[in-house]
């Protein structure tokens, strides 16, 4: 069979998108590989310390990207922490419970949420801060809390969305069937409905994070600075990855220093794909549970 | 006149949105009887199967007026009083739909879901019962190998039987079918259609059916839903 010319140019068309993107995706990646891979040294990480004393916190790491790597860590780990269990429940809110015209409205006000720019978020964070500095009697500063709270107001409406989505996605004929078997609202959302929109939800969640770990406007305002070593409370600024790259590539004394940037960018990208990676297992891992265990639930 | 009447229905009313789906239906089904429901389609047989167990509350913009009363054993209960939750009537008040639901999860969890959604935490009593709702459904030779692997792996036909197992694991007193046999094939039909005959002993079963020769074969009694009303089949001198 032959395609007409406007069939073939559509196909055309979409193929080159598709490469286009998938080329600027592996350029990028490609690119950051040819001129970092050779600042990846242990160096890089741990400066003149032993891997084994920094990892065990025996010593400090100065010159090297550990404290960095250890702070982006924790920020993602304590703003997800904050905006999961928030943004779950305000998704399953909407889809379940809401009546039709507060989920318009709300729905609405996501949007909004989600379309403010992270300057605006930081700046916002950082008013927070010199109001708690005032209010404290300069007992509060920049932080991680602060910084993780900002973080997790940013990416809720990512984790409240795609909940959302993915639980009014389901068909009709699956929410049917665990009610006409006699399970409450509760039990057909937690036992059913929930385990099957579970990949739509770890969709906004890989999201969110990748947003957690690359944002820098956020954190610079409120808590990231170049040199604090690994954070002792959630009360004590922080280095951060994103934020080491932004003031090395844009305050750079020398290639070298330049070269550690790259690292840097590298060692992020790794960062992020190990969590990815991670989710993805913690996806299969509840999806066994849910499926595959012999005895009754 | 019958004297073993399960479910009686006055001035029911079904509406979705602005449209009246079900017009005044007033209709008594006997007990430990299979009535067939039969009609044109889109004219609101699984919403009047959906009136039974109430799923219809779980429809945006459906609404139901009218009294529905069933007999449990201690005479006529209005199903919609407060004081019988809704889980509780529709584990009394089973259902299998046209197309095959299997829950996502393993064929024994499918299965076992409607016994813990009751309370039953005792494993052995819950492994019987499953296998004993398999074996009613003639699956259990299909599936006793298998049973941890996820139920969506089964073929079409088997996944039918699953749901009609699922149904019968809680032992409903009523059972509603909607078109139960629509995708299986020839030999399949002839054994769901055995099992519903053999049930009926135990329950009084609601089928709504498209095949008037399944009607004829095991119907006691057929209902035919047309124009919003629902009317004795007196054209085959069947009617209740």
């Amino acid at each position: 069979m032959t395609r007409s010319v406007p069939d073939r140019l559509l196909s055309f068309f979409s193929w080159a998108c598709a490469l286009s993107l998938i080329s600027a995706l592996f350029i990028i990646i490609g690119f950051l590989v040819l001129k970092g891979y050779k600042a990846l040294t242990p160096e890089l990480i741990f400066g003149d310390v032993r891997p084994l004393d920094a990892l065990l916190l025996k010593r400090q790491v100065f010159g090297g990207l550990f404290p960095a790597m250890a702070g982006t860590f924790f920020l993602i780990l304590l703003s997800m922490a904050l905006a999961l269990p928030l943004g779950l429940a305000s998704g399953i809110y909407l889809a379940e419970f809401a009546p039709s015209g507060t989920k318009r409205v709300l729905s609405f006000l996501f949007d909004i949420l989600s379309g403010i720019p992270s300057i605006v978020v930081g700046l916002f964070g950082f008013s927070i801060t010199i109001f708690l500095h005032h209010y404290f009697g300069g007992r509060i500063f920049p932080c991680l809390l602060i910084s993780a709270l900002s973080l997790a107001f940013l990416v809720l409406p990512y984790i409240i969305r795609t909940t959302q989505i993915a639980l009014e996605s389901l068909p009709l004929s699956l929410r049917l069937t665990a009610p006409a078997l006699g399970a409450t609202k509760a039990r057909n959302i937690f036992y059913v409905l929930l385990p099957s929109s579970l990949s739509g939800i770890i969709s906004g969640l890989i999201l969110a994070m990748g947003r957690c770990a690359e944002d820098t406007a956020v954190i610079m305002l409120t808590g990231a600075v170049a040199t604090a070593g690994i954070p002792k409370s959630v009360f004590s600024g922080f280095e951060a990855l994103p934020f080491y790259i932004y003031y090395m590539a844009s305050e750079y004394s020398g290639p070298p220093e330049l070269m550690k940037a790259y690292g840097a960018a590298l060692i992020l990208l790794i960062l992020c794909t190990v969590l990815f990676v991670f989710s993805h297992g913690i996806k299969h891992l509840l999806r066994a549970k849910t499926q595959y265990l012999p005895n009754p639930l | 006149m019958k004297k073993n009447i399960q479910i009686r229905m006055d001035h029911l009313w079904f509406h979705y949105h602005d449209r009246v789906v079900l017009e005044d239906i007033r209709i008594e089904i006997e007990k430990n009887a299979i009535t067939a429901i039969s009609g044109p389609s889109g004219q609101g047989k699984s919403s009047f199967l959906m009136v039974l167990n109430r799923l219809w509350e779980n429809i945006p913009g459906a609404r139901v007026t009218g009294r529905v009363e069933m007999d449990f054993g201690k005479g006529f209960e209005d199903i919609h009083r407060s004081s019988l939750p809704v889980h509780r009537l529709r584990q009394r008040v089973g259902m299998v739909f046209q197309t095959p639901n299997p829950l996502p999860m393993s064929i024994y969890k499918n299965i076992a879901f409607p016994l813990t959604l009751m309370g039953e935490k005792d494993r052995a009593k819950i492994a019987f019962r499953v296998e004993a709702a398999l074996k009613k459904a003639y699956l259990w030779d299909e599936v006793k190998d298998r049973l941890a692997e996820n139920a969506e792996t089964l073929s079409g036909g088997q996944q039918q039987r699953l749901c009609m197992a699922r149904a019968l694991a809680a032992e409903p007193t009523v059972l509603l079918l909607d078109e139960p046999t629509s995708s299986l094939d020839e030999a399949s039909v002839r054994v769901i259609e055995d099992l519903l005959l053999e049930l009926k002993k135990s329950c009084t079963i609601i089928l709504v059916s498209h095949y008037m020769d399944q009607i004829q074969r095991i119907a006691d009694h057929c209902l035919v839903l047309s124009d919003r009303r629902l009317r004795p089949d007196t054209a085959k001198g069947r009617d209740i």
